[in-house]
């Protein structure tokens, strides 16, 4: 019992010295908005969560620069969850009970998101995901569960309708089974290409860690006649090695990917090799050709963290702070209900990775952007509004 | 593409794939053979000399240099891992050295980690692979990636040179002696802690050669990269006969074929020409490998692994450690 | 490792001190259940978490430490048997609906079946579930362990190793059964800390009394010297495959346990990491203590817990785990068997002190 109340004292004297040190702009007796932001920042999930959270982070310094939302200054808790599944959960209730954080935002996947999503959906509190991009999570955990980026199943079926337009009939699979994000991109896409009337004439799979690829590309070379572009479901850490050794191997034919090709990593790692590759993700991430809000994010990116933005993910994050703060804003106050319904009200919400509007679903309406690698750049090919969507519950 | 030049290509793919796996076997067989001691730190041993060469490649170093830098500076990790970690627990029983083996390896895991953040790295990185190592090797309608080929040149040659320091120098003579049976060597006069030592140095040494040509294929790095690496050494040096050198090195390359063959086999009904090839076969392939089973691959590894243990638990070359 | 002629003589200690001993760990129950009622009633839920997550690792410390402490044969694969637990027993106790709305590809036979039912308060569906679950991973283990323990030393390790990868592959391409790797979810929150400690209460008294019988006294010979234990006719295979079998039916109720807990779970939760954790707890602890299979996870839990706190405040990610990994090293140079190697807490002091 003392613990709790030498907490609370703590607490008290926190706040008191954030209201009394202030920040340009903030009114003295400013109460901070909290906002729990969870993220495996240890463990093999890092390389994607450290990203969308330096991105969250980024996100809550410029809106408090700029005076905070509702004269109030947003205090993002940041906690790591290790990529262990009772510590989400811990640090779940503890968002709940010790922070007492108005929303959640964070997580790139789904074991993450489900592990602390039913209790953040219990407490009522409005919950965001950065990067989980599994279109069924807003109906395994709640009302309050929102997702910031498209489903997998819009981006697989915009892959698969362009690639079926612009390429042909004809296509070759490969997915990592162990690994829920390539599975899934897999599934949908299978089940939207074959439903254009499309054919995979050779599917494989490999392992999550895989850094050798030449067994697969062996096979695939041998096949009598090349299909007429490769889908090839990838982690960020996996996407220049595959595309590399494909083309080592003389195979030039077009490679389209998901939002995991989004790093600069693909350039750096697979250099000449990832020519003619097209990949769905959020949005344009170059620093001349993107829009003017992301390339202001990459300059604010470089400058806070020295680094480009490493993936999709960094913006991502940033939008989901963003988009919270404007659901705040609009509901006009911190109420979980009334964020809620804010929330559920955005309509073409200018987020830096796309226009977000959440009409009926907790997944966001959003155009997947078309990218193909030029010239080691990042360019435009097309943004795409796939013209039906495979179910969230395909196998 | 024929079967034949399929068939052949797969083996090129084994070789490759063996060559890397069997170098980081050979550098955990050293410290088994002497110490008993299955150094799961081996892996984050081989991601220290991964980030040790980034350091070195993105200041623009040569090669020659880099190789050289890295090699001292995972020696000198080997060293201290021996000296605070292992030694202390010589005489404790083996369980206990495979534990602080997890641990030595969270530590080098943790420290990179912290490192990265306070050199303001991301957690994944791209790694500059030199232009030494890149691109692809013809031979003929066949084709190797240059790292690939490295390795498999550069693994035999130090085996070679291993055997020849074990079989004709006194110092090798003093390893296998301890290798042998530790307390006789000493009581014959043999610096034991000297040859340990030396067991880690080149343990190490061979780690770092194995991390940055694991680095270069991988193109990225990051401070977990070590697990699957020491897992798939592991594996290599049981099947091949731990504790042997020469088995450890025969253990990569039978691992590296059978994963081959496990993803080259399976689906083989797919890719098979239907104009030119018999209907049965393809059939054959269809009904009982179909593609499908790739997914199965890490499951029959290890399968044959416990065969391998069950019914020759001294691996291939069946030496040293044949009682269960 | 020299066996002390008290671990093997541990039940032939002087009756009224094991009487006192006896006295000490029923008031120690006691202070349990008040601390449980209290934990039920504060709504703190954070609170609650942390003592149902150290109730679920103390059973499998003391699992573990049960298949592979007290007998010397190191399994490192005992998670899979956890895996497979939590699968069965949440693919049992899903509601129809649920059923039908996440795991549409059942066969017929599985698909009608739903523990779920309720008596009064008491989920019985939740009780069946876990313990037909606990009983088909301890026949899976039956099989397994027949083959695996006649291995020893290093290469059971290894074999056991073999056999967690070959659950996890398993469970990744079962996706009728298991959805594959995408997450296995809504599951109902049944497990609360009165089940928790319950099976705690059970599982710590299985393997005490284990320890202190025949079988147990024939694990501890066979740990120290084989062939000894052998010569005195010791059947090896025998107390090694029941520890093995008794420990897998422990360790898939904890899986059961963690499911209902956690409500979520994929085949990666159940893999090296989760490994990692349990073993380190059961060496801090002691190998081969019962007392030590609770000492272990309330040491390793309070100090990441502390340090997680400490490095979200200070974003220094990593420092817990660099703590705790020198912390382990530290420990098992000073003492390779443990904090408690294979002796037991006496509880004598307390129960003369009820005494009074």
């Amino acid at each position: 019992m003392s613990k709790k109340v030498l907490k609370i004292l703590v607490f008290l004297v926190v706040v008191a010295l954030v209201g009394a040190v202030g920040a340009p702009g903030i009114s003295r007796a400013a109460e901070p908005i909290k906002v729990g932001g969870g993220f495996a920042l240890t463990g093999d999930e890092s390389a994607l969560d450290l990203p969308a959270a330096n991105g969250a982070k980024l996100a809550v310094k410029e809106i408090n620069a700029a005076g905070g939302v509702l004269d109030r200054p947003i205090d993002l808790v940041v906690r790591d969850s290790k990529y262990q599944m009772d510590v989400t959960a811990q640090i779940a209730k503890q968002f709940v009970e010790e922070d007492k954080v108005v929303a959640v935002v964070g997580f790139t996947d789904s074991d993450s998101v489900l592990a602390s999503g039913p209790i953040i959906q219990k407490a009522g509190i409005p919950f965001i995901t950065a990067g989980a991009t599994s279109p069924k999570l807003p109906d395994q955990i709640g009302d309050m569960m929102f997702l910031a980026c498209f489903g997998d199943n819009v981006q697989a079926a915009a892959g698969a309708e362009f690639a079926y337009k612009k390429f042909g009939k004809t296509a070759y699979l490969l997915i990592d089974k162990g690994v829920e994000y390539t599975t899934l991109l897999g599934a949908y896409f299978k089940a939207r290409f074959t439903e254009l009337g499309g054919t995979l004439v050779l599917e494989d799979t490999y392992e999550d860690k895989a850094t050798d690829f030449s067994a697969q590309i062996t096979k695939l070379k041998a096949l009598e006649k090349q299909p007429d572009f490769y889908y090839i479901a990838a982690m960020p850490y996996n996407v220049g090695p595959v595309v590399k050794q494909l083309r080592d191997a003389g195979l030039t034919g077009p490679v389209v990917g998901g939002d995991g090709y989004d790093t600069p990593d693909l350039v750096s790692v697979a250099g000449t090799a990832a020519e003619n590759v097209y990949f769905t993700t959020h949005a344009l991430m170059d620093a001349k050709n993107g829009t003017e809000g992301i390339k202001k994010f990459i300059e604010a990116y470089n400058k806070e963290y020295k680094t480009d933005p490493e993936n999709a993910f960094a913006a991502l994050g940033y939008d989901a702070v963003y988009l919270l703060a404007d659901a705040i804003k609009r509901a006009g106050s911190t109420d979980a209900a009334a964020i809620q319904k804010a929330l559920n009200e955005t309509k073409d919400f200018k987020a830096i990775t796309g226009s977000i509007t959440f009409s009926g679903s907790r997944v966001p309406q959003k155009g997947v952007t078309m990218i193909l690698v030029k010239d080691g750049k990042f360019t435009l090919a097309e943004e795409i509004v796939p013209e039906k969507v495979p179910s969230p519950d395909t196998k | 593409m024929n079967l034949t030049n399929y068939a052949l290509q797969q083996i090129l793919n084994a070789l490759s794939i063996g060559s890397l796996y069997a170098l980081m076997a050979v550098g955990l067989a050293m410290v088994f053979g002497i110490l008993r001691l299955i150094n799961f730190a081996h892996g984050d041993v081989m991601m220290v000399a991964a980030y040790i060469a980034f350091f070195c490649l993105s200041a623009k170093m040569p090669l020659w240099l880099t190789v050289i830098i890295m090699v001292v500076g995972t020696v000198l990790v080997g060293i201290v891992m021996e000296r605070v970690a292992y030694r202390p627990i010589r005489n404790a029983p083996a369980i206990a050295a495979l534990l602080t083996s997890f641990a030595v390896g969270q530590i080098l895991q943790n420290g990179t980690l912290l490192t990265t953040r306070f050199a303001s790295k991301p957690v994944q990185i791209a790694f500059p692979a030199p232009p030494e190592l890149s691109g692809t090797v013809a031979l003929g309608a066949l084709g190797v990636s240059r790292v690939n080929l490295i390795a498999f040149l550069v693994g035999p040659i130090l085996l070679a040179l291993l055997t020849l320091f074990i079989t004709r120098t006194t110092l090798g003579l003093s390893m296998r002696a301890t290798a042998e049976d530790i307390g006789a060597a000493q009581l014959m006069g043999i610096d034991t802690n000297r040859v340990i030592v030396l067991a880690f140095v080149l343990g190490a040494g061979l780690a770092s050669i194995a991390g940055l040509l694991y680095a270069v294929q991988a193109g990225q790095i990051n401070p977990y990269l070590g697990f699957t690496p020491v897992l798939k050494a592991f594996i290599a040096a049981v099947i091949g006969g731990f504790g042997s050198i020469s088995g450890a090195m025969l253990g990569g390359y039978a691992l590296g074929f059978l994963e081959v063959l496990l993803t080259a086999l399976p689906g083989l009904g797919d890719i098979l020409p239907a104009s030119s090839t018999n209907p049965a076969l393809i059939a054959f392939f269809k009904t009982y490998l179909p593609g499908t089973l790739t997914s199965y691959r890490d499951a029959f590894v290890f399968v044959i692994l416990i065969l391998i243990l069950l019914f020759r638990p001294g691996g291939i070359l069946g030496t040293a450690e044949t009682r269960r | 490792m020299t066996a002390t002629a008290r671990s093997l003589t541990s039940t032939t200690t002087a009756t009224p001190s094991r009487r006192a001993n006896r006295i000490g760990v029923f008031g120690l129950a006691l202070v349990m259940v008040a601390l449980i009622v209290l934990l039920q009633n504060s709504g703190s839920s954070v609170w609650q978490g942390i003592f149902t997550n150290l109730g679920m690792f103390i059973i499998l410390v003391a699992s573990l430490n049960l298949a592979s402490g007290f007998t010397g044969v190191f399994s490192l694969g005992h998670i899979g048997f956890m895996a497979l637990g939590a699968y069965l027993a949440a693919i049992l106790t899903l509601p129809l609906e649920t059923k039908a709305a996440y795991l549409n590809r059942l066969p017929a036979w599985l698909a009608v079946v739903h523990l779920d039912m309720m008596v009064g308060p008491f989920p019985l569906g939740f009780l069946l579930a876990t313990i037909i679950a606990g009983l088909a991973v301890a026949l899976v283990a039956l099989l397994v362990g027949a083959v695996l323990m006649r291995l020893s030393g290093n290469f059971v390790s290894v074999a056991t190793l073999g056999f967690l990868v070959i659950v996890r592959v398993v469970l990744i391409n079962a996706d009728d059964f298991t959805r594959g790797s995408r997450t296995f979810s809504n599951v109902t929150p049944y497990t609360d800390l009165w089940w928790v400690y319950g099976w705690v209460a059970v599982t710590l008294y299985c393997v005490w009394r284990l320890k202190n019988s025949a079988f147990g006294r024939a694990m501890f010979a066979q740990r120290e010297d084989v062939a000894a234990a052998q010569s005195i006719g010791i059947v090896i295979m025998r107390p090694r495959l029941l520890a093995f079998v008794l420990s897998a039916f422990f360790t898939a109720v904890v899986g059961s346990l963690w499911g209902h807990f956690i409500t979520s779970f994929s085949p990666n939760t159940f893999y090296f990491d989760l490994t990692f954790r349990v073993i380190t707890m059961m060496v801090v602890g002691g190998m081969g203590s019962v007392s030590g299979s609770v000492i272990g996870p309330v040491i390793v839990l309070a100090i990441s817990e502390g340090l997680r706190r400490i490095e979200d405040s200070t974003q220094l990610y990593g420092i817990s785990g660099l703590v705790l990994a020198i912390l382990f090293i530290i420990i098992v140079v000073a003492r390779p068997g443990g904090l408690l190697g294979d002796r037991e807490i006496n509880f004598g002091w307390l129960g003369r002190l009820a005494r009074r």
